[in-house]
């Protein structure tokens, strides 16, 4: 068993026995997983000429990810408290195997974090859409890994819809606008009281060609550069979210 | 383009204003009386504008300045699929 | 009339601001008054430049609640709104105020947190700088109006895309060396205009005009003390003085305009300010336009008298406005990446102009002692502009 920062109560090793036991009990709680098909990795240039790298995060990776969003929590503008505390359940929901079918993909500038995107599988032909994360602002990543997002429900699951709702009402706005999302109000999505909206594969497709980038296959080298996630400094990140924000008049 | 939106003549010197103003400004008149904004123009310039206030479900809407046959330019909401400087278009 | 110095300059941060548009305000005003070492001398009145607080902070009497926290009884105050050039009108009256020998020393200050509201409003309410019923009733906002004239303009100038863009990356290159920028990030020619993700990166806004050609939504204040040249010597030696203020007024509804590719109020400011100046624009070693969009920086450029009609792309091109050029334009990175939080701008122009003329502009001085200063500040679309010329101190 490897102890990570969030092990607060680590006590004694079990022994054999003690692990047996848990793991039928563990068993138990763990939900059956649908097959997934992987997300190819993509490479998009952004406005600043930096290559991100947007590829599949790993459960090894929720760790280092939860370090960079646990500071995020605390930032009380544009909801970025709100999705970083529940993003951060849902990556260690993730890691711990108590959701089904999530998934999480990651936008990655020489090896920093540049945001996160999650969602799950609720059966073969429906998503739901969890949260979008920017970490690098002021270059429209949160819109590059949201497309991300459908690109993977839509083309590499296989999936006939993705439920969506938002947590910041321009966010909401705007992808209402953009994509054009239509209403889906009999289904009651997983992030709360809000009804769901819905953005079907017919949508996706007319929206592809304007909403959707990136550069398939990644060269080698530059792939292997998005490994490991480094963590920014902190401090830099914080004041980089708080200040930049991407409106125009 | 508009529907029934009146540009102004100025009854002493006949010079077409739109929009109105206070002071005729060819000859300082104050009498005016209404002309229907109607006919056919010259589209002189256009955009396609994505930012938009609130209250605006559209992902855009087509905005140019035209200029009527009949004397006056106007801005409005263009109705055409392909503007282009230079086309014709109806008031 | 007399000589009038900037005795002290103060500005905040540029960008999302972390207090209300007063606290803001007294910040950007206690820099100017401590820059300026006044002593116990009294501040006889304050101007304050602001377009929207009373829709974006609910606070109408800005002037007034602005004493009252500096606590400088009995000083008399008002508010100048004059759109986005709100800035240089209020810096105008001020001049005026210690010109006329009514005043001694005088506080200009800007201010606007746009952010309180969302984006949407925000355009909202600068939209209302349109003809209600021939222009805004139609869906009319400012960059639709930037749009329009950046198409019609392109089209006869033989003005591309890509210079659009060059404007752009050379703001946001020097925005990245003022750290009080709104946005501090370089951006180039692959990323906003060439390279295959390019569309998505800098999407339409209002066609040809994408979203790296419009300047942000900021909040900022900026303050300056002013003084009579005389009284200056007393404290501040060798102060920056205004040497000239034009400002000129235009159609509001732009196609009433002979010309809509013209700014002729862009002209006759300029023209104003130069004469009141006894110079011209040859003299001048640094210029701050207002840049709300890419395309405005180019016509200014023209209409101000720096570079003959359809030469600003060019020149705009080899170089020269660029920080290291022969007339550097917006090194402070203009309202593209400084920020352009709408009422504050013309001042915060003027105190980035005062800064470069003493010398203290850091990691966007621009090189060579420069003496003399040129801001535009443009107001509506080109309706209300006003333009000021600083010379340093002698």
């Amino acid at each position: 068993m490897t102890r990570t920062l969030f092990d607060w109560d680590a006590g004694e090793p079990l022994t054999p026995e003690e692990e047996r036991m848990i793991d039928e009990l563990e068993a138990k709680l763990r939900p059956p997983a649908l097959p997934m098909a992987p997300y190819p990795p993509k490479a998009i240039t952004l406005a600043s000429g930096e290559v991100m790298v947007v590829r599949q995060a790993s459960t090894d990776e929720v760790d280092t990810m939860l370090r960079i969003i646990e500071p995020v929590m605390w930032l009380k503008r544009d909801f970025f408290d709100i999705v970083a505390a529940r993003l951060f359940g849902e990556l260690l929901a993730w890691k711990l195997h108590r959701v089904r079918n999530e998934y999480c993909l990651v936008g990655v500038v020489d090896g920093e974090l540049a945001g996160i995107v999650n969602g799950r599988l609720v059966d073969e032909k429906h998503g739901m859409s969890y949260h979008t994360l920017t970490l690098k602002r002021g270059l429209r990543v949160g819109a590059h890994l949201f497309a991300s997002k459908m690109e993977h429900h839509i083309e590499f699951l296989g999936q006939d819809e993705v439920w969506i709702v938002a947590e910041s009402p321009i966010g909401h706005r705007r992808w209402m606008i953009e994509y054009p999302l239509e209403e889906k109000f009999d289904v009651q999505h997983e992030l709360g009281g809000a009804p769901s909206w819905v953005l079907t594969r017919e949508t996706y497709f007319k929206a592809k060609e304007r909403l959707v980038s990136g550069t398939r296959p990644v060269p080698e080298e530059l792939l292997a550069r998005s490994w490991p996630i480094r963590e920014p400094d902190l401090r830099v990140m914080l004041v980089q979210v708080e200040d930049l924000l991407e409106s125009r008049i | 383009m508009a529907g029934t939106v009146d540009a102004a003549r100025c009854r002493a010197c006949a010079r077409l204003t739109y929009p109105t103003h206070y002071y005729c400004p060819a000859c300082g008149g104050r009498e005016f009386e209404p002309v229907p904004i109607e006919g056919e123009g010259t589209l002189l310039t256009w955009t396609r504008v994505h930012a938009l206030p609130l209250d605006y479900e559209q992902r855009y809407i087509t905005l140019g300045i035209v200029e009527l046959d009949m004397g006056i330019r106007a801005t409005g909401r263009l109705e055409m699929g392909d503007p282009a400087i230079g086309r014709r278009e109806r008031a | 009339m007399r000589d009038v110095a900037i005795v002290g300059v103060g500005s905040t941060q540029f960008g999302r601001a972390q207090w209300s548009l007063l606290k803001m305000m007294c910040e950007a005003s206690h820099d100017a008054i401590v820059d300026a070492a006044i002593g116990e001398r009294k501040i006889d009145a304050v101007y304050v430049a602001n377009m929207g607080s009373v829709r974006t902070s609910r606070q109408a009497g800005l002037a007034s609640a602005l004493v009252d926290r500096l606590n400088l009884f009995p000083a008399a105050a008002e508010v100048v709104e004059n759109g986005p050039a709100s800035g240089a009108s209020a810096v105008k009256h001020g001049v005026q105020a210690v010109a006329s020998g009514m005043c001694d020393l005088v506080l200009v200050c800007g201010g606007e947190r746009m952010n309180e509201v969302n984006a949407f409003d925000a355009t909202e309410t600068v939209s209302y700088l349109s003809h209600r019923y021939a222009e805004y009733v139609y869906g009319v906002t400012l960059p639709a109006l930037a749009g329009m004239f950046a198409r019609l303009y392109m089209d006869r100038h033989g003005v591309e895309p890509r210079h659009l863009a060059m404007v752009a990356i050379k703001n946001h290159a020097n925005g990245a060396r003022n750290r009080k920028a709104h946005l501090r990030i370089p951006v180039t020619m692959e990323g906003i205009l060439t390279g295959p993700d390019a569309f998505m990166n800098n999407p339409p806004v209002a066609e040809p005009l994408r979203f790296f050609d419009c300047c942000p939504v900021s909040d900022g204040s900026s303050a300056v003390l002013l003084a009579p040249a005389a009284l200056a010597a007393e404290f501040r030696p060798k102060p920056v003085l205004v040497a000239g203020i034009g400002q000129a007024t235009d159609c509001q509804a732009v196609h009433e305009r002979p010309d809509p590719t013209q700014l002729p109020a862009v002209r006759l400011a300029a023209e104003k300010a130069f004469a009141m100046a006894g110079i011209g624009p040859a003299d001048i070693d640094v210029a701050e336009l207002h840049d709300a969009f890419t395309i405005l920086e180019i016509a200014e450029s023209e209409e101000a008298g720096f570079f003959a009609p359809g030469e600003g792309a060019k020149a705009l091109e080899r170089g020269d406005t660029a920080l290291g050029g022969r007339l550097p334009i917006n090194p402070s990175g203009g309202l593209k990446a400084r920020g352009h939080p709408v009422g504050n701008t013309g001042v915060s122009q003027v105190v980035e102009l005062a800064l470069q003329l003493r010398g203290e502009a850091g990691d966007y001085q621009v090189a060579g002692n420069p003496e003399r200063g040129f801001a535009l500040n443009f107001g509506g679309f080109g309706n209300n502009v006003v333009a000021t010329v600083l010379k340093g101190g002698v």
